[in-house]
């Protein structure tokens, strides 16, 4: 290029101020999400100013719940994308390594985000130079040959121009208008933090304004109660529904990785436990298809209590035994899945299910949204590359036109059902449930119908910011399916491939747990978690009321703790447990008994359920496995994010401590990655 | 757009103590501002819509940065510059792993070259003096007359003129390989 040539571009770069206008509904949605942004800002920052966020929330109780909402469904729409990313180009072995890597920069980020509003002036300065090594080190680990780019920024002094500018802006702007050197840049910003907060009042005050910026669609959940201690005199049968889904950890996860405390309402306890899987002993053959072990545990957090640890763990079906699957795909290829953590991210996870899949099983994929239609006839997973293929030209916009949405998947189910098989619709979605039904009640009759005749249907939730969480549940407890959140390529790796024989094959349906205290031994009881799978007492036993189902292999665990009777002096207590007088003298018969476990379960492919006893004794105690000192800390974890007030001192450290020594062997690096989630909570609530 | 510098300098402040009201009007204000900046960088209208997202939900938390020692429009460019750096960092992690054609690669990438042209030059845009980085964002990027940018910058027409000048003499010694 002559000299020339290269002013008249650079003129001809300059001069040219046409533009192609942005969209209505673009400049909308950057500007409410701005808005939104600026109100959560500004209360944290009250916050911060005011008490503190952790004492905060233990004062607010339930008023909480708003206060949390707005930053946390802002945040990640950005934030979390990179995250994601990363993890999809390392793949295979480097998972994990990626993964402590990404917790431990976002450690600083975290930083960024909610320190400077807290700690005294000078943090702007740490918070620059966190950003920079924060810059280097993600630009280190891409490694992702740039060779346009090479040539270009080939003069030495523009390399070191560009190069750190473009991780050192990833959060703030502290320096942005320093052109100077960044090392100039800092101590000014340092200053500036300075002579703002000497002008700012502590508590601003905040107008009130328009409430149509909170009409975007967000992640939305439904609100729920703690369940609350109950009297075993009162109340001694509790009932509940066993749940296998783990989409609140994977979901809180990603909060807590953005430096976000999550709302609440979002942390359900018991998905949280059995998010890990358990090592625990299961049944020997197919006819009992699960095994409840039971012990009694210490209460960490209330000398005194104990916990009655359940860990129940599904037959495991040996891959070549596995029955033929004949899965469909519900895709959802609407314009919001066009981002990193969505479609492209389905697809990989998609990949990695077909790797787990047998060559006899069939694949088909129908999508909705964008354009409905059959984007592939069902095929033998042998055909990998017609299956691949059809994978890649989904971003297009898929096929030709079909039979609408879930319509659609449920005839091509059908038409290729397999007796004594798994069928089952995966529904892959990031929030649009427009599947081609007018109405949720009318989409749950539907889903409902459909699984009496053997079809099945498990929701996968992709990406954030628009997820409706409830609805997922709904469905997929309708659809007698899990309903998870693949937020990295990892998670997929667990849920459709480390775990695909259990949320693919169910071994046992409708499993409802129903435990009956004995008032002679147990004063009060609470259920952890659980809070939005409680069934009537009565329902215990109808088997037309739905329940969660056990996949093979699969471990659910639930903990109750329970204050004993202090005195020991069980005498006067009623007979197992709720004949109405206290007449009887049969009631030391269960003197050393703290409760009776019910489980009632159908197979697979029955209607009637079958019924599991156990007595639990308060003989049962013995020192707390591995397997269960980490679902307790996880317990407690869960409890802390809910400002659960049961919990009494119990901190985060405390969860450390019992995490770590219930790591055991940890082969997937579940846990390792639970206990640098709990130090990043830890860093972000003090 | 920038026409009452008191106004704007008082939405400012006001956003900065916390006031919604203040940053909506100001977002609203400059929204096509950063759009224009974004379209610049990358040349098409959905991903300067992303961009400009991102950089107007940045806005939100950085707004108490911004100093006014320098013009407003100059700050957020950028802003504007370093969210579109971010962005396309991450969008070249994913494209990297699809896609095949190679008779598409060849011409996407002589687009992309085009394209990184520009983008080295608006990114030495940030680097420039300040007086001439704010008339030539004013005049090439806002597309201001000389008059309006002259008065916003409180000086001459004729120095406007030689702010440019001297602003893309600096930038085409600069683009020298």
């Amino acid at each position: 290029m002559t000299e020339e040539n290269k002013n008249t571009k650079i003129d001809k770069i300059l001069d040219d101020t046409s533009f192609v206008a942005p969209s209505e509904n673009a400049r909308k949605r950057a500007i409410n999400m701005a808005i939104s942004e600026f109100e959560s800002y500004n209360e944290e920052k009250k916050q911060k100013n005011s008490q503190g966020i952790i004492s905060s929330i233990r004062h607010m109780g339930t008023t909480l719940f708003n206060e949390w909402r707005d930053p946390m469904n802002k945040k990640f729409l950005y934030g979390g994308m990179a995250t994601a990313m990363v993890v999809i180009l390392a793949g295979g072995t480097a998972f994990y390594q990626t993964i402590n890597h990404d917790l431990v920069t976002h450690v600083s980020q975290d930083g960024t985000t909610l320190v400077p509003h807290e700690s005294p002036p000078t943090s702007s300065m740490q918070v620059a130079e966190a950003e920079i090594d924060l810059g280097a080190t993600t630009q280190l680990q891409e490694a992702i040959p740039v060779p346009k780019a090479e040539k270009l920024i080939g003069n030495p002094t523009n390399r070191a121009k560009i190069a750190p500018a473009a991780p050192a802006d990833s959060m703030g702007l502290a320096q942005a208008d320093s052109f100077a050197s960044p090392l100039a840049g800092a101590p000014q910003a340092t200053m500036m933090a300075r002579s703002s907060d000497m002008i700012a009042p502590p508590v601003m005050p905040v107008e009130p304004y328009d409430p149509y910026y909170q009409e975007q669609g967000n992640d939305q959940f439904e609100e729920h109660e703690i369940s609350p201690v109950k009297i075993v005199k009162q109340e001694p049968v509790s009932t509940f529904s066993v749940d296998v889904d783990t989409a609140s950890y994977s979901f809180v996860r990603r909060q807590l990785k953005n430096g976000i405390k999550p709302n609440p309402d979002a942390v359900r306890v018991e998905e949280l436990i059995n998010y890990f899987p358990y090592a625990y002993e299961g049944p020997n053959n197919k006819e009992a298809p699960f095994k409840a072990n039971v012990n009694i545990i210490d209460s960490p957090w209330k000398e005194g209590n104990k916990l009655i640890h359940v860990g129940i763990k599904g037959y495991d079906i040996e891959k070549d035994v596995q029955p033929s699957a004949n899965l469909v795909f519900l895709l959802d290829v609407s314009g919001s899945m066009n981002q990193p953590d969505k479609l492209p991210l389905l697809k990989n996870s998609f990949k990695l299910l077909l790797s787990t899949l047998k060559p006899d099983d069939t694949v088909s994929i129908v999508t909705y949204a964008g354009r409905t239609g059959t984007a592939l006839e069902p095929t033998k997973v042998s055909d990998k590359e017609k299956i691949l293929s059809a994978l890649e030209s989904l971003n297009a916009g898929g096929g030709t036109a079909g039979a609408a949405g879930i319509q659609g998947a449920y005839a091509l189910a059908e038409e290729n059902f397999i007796e004594d098989g798994v069928n089952r619709i995966l529904l892959a979605t990031d929030g649009d449930f427009n599947i081609g039904m007018s109405s949720t009640e009318e989409m749950k009759k539907l889903i409902e119908e459909k699984r009496e005749s053997g079809i099945f249907l498990s929701v996968l939730g992709f990406g954030q910011g628009n997820l409706n969480d409830h609805l997922m549940q709904t469905l997929a407890q309708n659809g007698n399916g899990i309903a998870a959140h693949i937020d990295t390529l990892n998670e997929a790796q667990k849920v459709l491939v480390d775990e695909a024989t259990s949320s693919l094959f169910p071994i046992a349906k409708d499993v409802k747990i129903q435990v009956e205290f004995n008032p002679a031994t147990v004063q009060e009881y609470r259920l952890i978690g659980y809070e939005t799978r409680a069934l009537k007492r009565e329902d215990f036993n109808n088997d037309k009321v739905d329940a969660g189902d056990i996949g093979a292999g699969h471990t659910v665990t639930a903990i109750y703790e329970i204050t004993p009777v202090g005195s020991g002096n069980a005498l006067n207590d009623p007979s197992r447990y709720d004949t109405a007088d206290e007449q009887t003298e049969a009631q030391t018969d269960f003197g050393d008994e703290y409760a009776f476990l019910k489980m009632r379960y159908k197979l697979p492919d029955e209607d009637t359920s079958k019924l599991i006893t156990t007595p639990i004794s308060t003989k049962d105690q013995s020192d707390a496995t591995e397997n269960q000192l980490f679902s307790i800390a996880v317990a407690g974890f869960g409890q802390l994010l809910k400002n659960d007030k049961y919990v009494g001192d119990f901190s985060y450290d405390d969860v450390l401590e019992m995490a770590q020594k219930g790591k055991g062997e940890d082969t997937f690096g579940y846990r390792a990655e639970f206990i640098n989630l709990v130090r990043l909570t830890k860093s972000v609530s003090e | 757009m920038p026409t009452n510098s008191q106004r704007e300098k008082d939405l400012i402040k006001r956003a900065q103590r916390g006031n919604a009201y203040a940053f909506e009007t100001l977002i609203n204000d400059y929204y096509m501002t950063m759009y224009k900046i974004a379209f610049k960088w990358c040349g098409n209208r959905e991903d300067a819509q992303d961009i400009t997202q991102n950089a107007s939900i940045k806005l939100a938390r950085s707004i108490n940065s911004f100093r006014f020692d320098s013009a407003f429009t100059s700050w957020l460019y950028r802003l504007v510059i370093n969210t579109a750096k971010d962005w396309e960092k991450s969008q070249r992690r994913h494209t990297n792993s699809t896609d095949t054609d190679i008779e598409q690669e060849i011409s996407k990438e002589a687009k992309q070259e085009d394209k990184l042209y520009t983008q080295q030059i608006m990114d030495q845009i940030t680097e420039l003096p300040r007086k001439e980085k704010e008339a030539l964002i004013f005049i090439s990027i806002e597309g201001m007359s000389h008059k309006q940018a002259a008065n916003l910058l409180g000086c001459s027409e004729g120095t406007i003129s030689w702010y440019i000048h001297e602003a893309r003499k600096k930038l085409a010694e600069r683009m020298k390989v």
